[in-house]
């Protein structure tokens, strides 16, 4: 008599519910018809063609796509540096500091965004391109910050100082010795806040104006309005280019140690 | 000079890389919670004022808003806690190569928008969804059952948004489970269900504290999933706060609605771990 493996039948129920949602979307892509209905009735590539019919996706598509490609780069660039600051130097406040850069993870992204919003207009930045990229930069901080350090915790410093005897200058060694051994903590935490930016709704949403929005903001707002199969279209492509994105998260680092899970010990 | 130089000068050093992030952090996050939170305490005469609070607090529809929040999320907790565990279980006792793949397809959708998410829930469980269209066709039912745009269609689209982080605290614990504490119960004679509640379950308390804080703290400030699959039968205090900041530009109430969010769901976070680990202390001695 065999025994139920219930442990893997929940398993597989749990991985189903999760996936679901985003696997149903594209046949209802392809449908036919003019309602949204599951499954879809007939074959059609009518949807995608509609997409083009819409400026403001296409738009919101590139301002997305701009928006995360420049603040992913710049919160990689001010976040490695800040990591490596606090891991070499020992100076007083180091632990006040590396708290500072993680705290905005602590508050829930919707008080990031009213906060930001009332501020900025305060400050007459609210509503432009500069103020949605500095809030943008800000919530990929943490992540760059926390992966990098975590990168760094097994750094040799001795390496370091090999390169300086040997009459290494401080670019060069950045360049050979350091940068190097970080690089895929680096290249993950790009990802990572492409990621983030390109999908961020809550932060957004109180930044953005109707004529320059992101996609994520333009289909939550259609789809306030309207629920018909141009958002199946839409967010296909949107799904693909995801999946791309986190597969190449994958092979670079792994989403398991990204999400601080060790799959490879214990086993 | 010199030992004086010495310690600061890695300080000057630090700053000067850190200025760029510094920057980035006190304009975009610190000064502006700082200023929300004046304004909070301000009245319309811009003096100092509790009104805000007050008006939320006298209020029962408002406080009635923070309760169905509150119990919303306590539900997400549970469901994600119920479906988590046992996943949690299934990844802990899996091969190496198994594990990789479940912890791959657990988080691979998280990384995708959740408006996107919630729009494939739409298409599951609306009227014409897959649900209601199956159920029909088997003649089990002959009117669609309402699964979306109540307090249902909202736990369901957290729960999808958030297990995976009740998932992740859970095997972080479970791992760490030294393996021949089984063994050695075996030896003893425990069935499964005694191993279950006598290792398993105490071991992995402080992952599932750390999950059920964390997926809870995230269900309270949720605004998408609410606002696309609870609609304007379910208000939540995020969607309330919202309504606040942009359609009724009462921007002092919208931040004194931001810091009672925030303030609450650290309450609760506090009670809930304070009560757990007395919980734990005491079984602890009175096991001893």
């Amino acid at each position: 008599m065999r025994r139920i493996p219930w442990l893997g039948i929940i398993t597989f129920i749990v991985l189903l519910f999760v996936i679901s949602p985003l696997i149903v979307i594209i046949p209802t892509s392809f449908t036919d018809s003019n309602f949204l209905t599951f499954p879809p009735e007939g074959v059609s590539m009518r949807w995608y063609e509609k997409i083009l019919d819409r400026p403001q996706f296409v738009d919101a598509f590139k301002y997305s796509l701009k928006l995360a490609v420049i603040s992913a780069a710049a919160a990689t660039v001010v976040g490695t540096i800040a990591a490596l600051a606090i891991s070499k130097f020992k100076f007083p406040g180091r632990k006040f500091i590396s708290a500072l850069l993680l705290s905005p993870l602590t508050v829930p992204a919707i008080i990031i965004g009213i906060a930001a919003l009332i501020f900025f207009t305060r400050i007459s930045i609210a509503g432009t391109f500069a103020g949605l990229l500095l809030a943008h930069i800000l919530i990929s901080i943490p992540y760059v910050v926390r992966l990098v350090l975590t990168g760094l915790s097994t750094y040799d410093y001795t390496l370091e100082r090999a390169a300086y005897m040997l009459g290494a200058n401080s670019m060069r060694v950045f360049w050979d010795i350091t940068l190097p051994l970080v690089r895929p903590a680096v290249l993950s935490g790009f990802i990572f806040s492409f990621l983030t930016s390109f999908d961020n709704v809550t932060v957004s949403l109180f930044l953005v104006t109707p004529t320059s929005t992101t996609l994520p903001l333009a289909i939550f707002s259609y789809m306030k309005e309207i629920l018909d199969p141009l958002v199946a279209s839409i967010s296909s492509v949107v799904i693909l280019l995801s999946v791309v994105f986190i597969f190449l998260l994958e092979k670079v680092y792994g989403l398991d140690r990204l999400f601080g899970v060790n799959t490879q010990s214990h086993s | 000079m010199g030992a004086h130089n010495s310690r600061w000068r890695p300080l000057r050093n630090a700053l000067l890389l850190l200025a760029p992030v510094l920057l980035v952090l006190l304009v975009a996050f610190v000064i502006p919670m700082v200023y929300i939170f004046a304004l909070s305490l301000q009245n319309e005469e811009q003096q100092f004022s509790l009104g805000n609070y007050a008006l939320f607090l006298h209020d029962s529809y408002y406080v009635g808003i923070l309760w169905r929040t509150i119990k919303l999320s306590f539900y997400t907790v549970l469901a994600c806690l119920v479906f988590g565990y046992p996943v949690a279980m299934f990844m802990a006792k899996a091969s190496g190569r198994m594990r990789g793949v479940v912890t791959f397809l657990i988080i691979a959708p998280h990384l995708i928008s959740v408006v996107i998410r919630n729009f494939g829930w739409v298409v599951i469980l609306g009227n014409k969804g897959w649900i209601n269209t199956t159920l029909m066709n088997l003649g089990i039912i002959d009117k669609p059952l309402k699964l979306l745009y109540n307090e249902l269609g909202v736990v369901i689209g957290l729960t999808d948004a958030y297990i995976v982080y009740m998932v992740l605290a859970l095997v972080t614990s479970l791992y760490a489970v030294d393996t021949s504490l089984y063994k050695a119960a075996g030896i003893l004679g425990a069935s499964s269900v005694r191993k279950f509640v006598s290792i398993t379950l105490p071991l992995s308390l402080p992952g599932i504290l750390a999950g059920s804080t964390l997926v809870f703290s995230l269900s309270m400030s949720a605004y998408v999933t609410p606002a696309l699959m609870g609609g304007s039968a379910v208000k939540v205090l995020p969607v309330l706060t919202y309504e606040n900041v942009m359609i009724t530009l009462n921007w002092p109430l919208s931040a004194a609605l931001s810091f009672l969010l925030l303030g609450s769901t650290y309450a609760l976070v506090t009670i809930f771990t304070k009560l757990v680990e007395t919980r734990r202390y005491k079984e602890v001695f009175s096991g001893a």
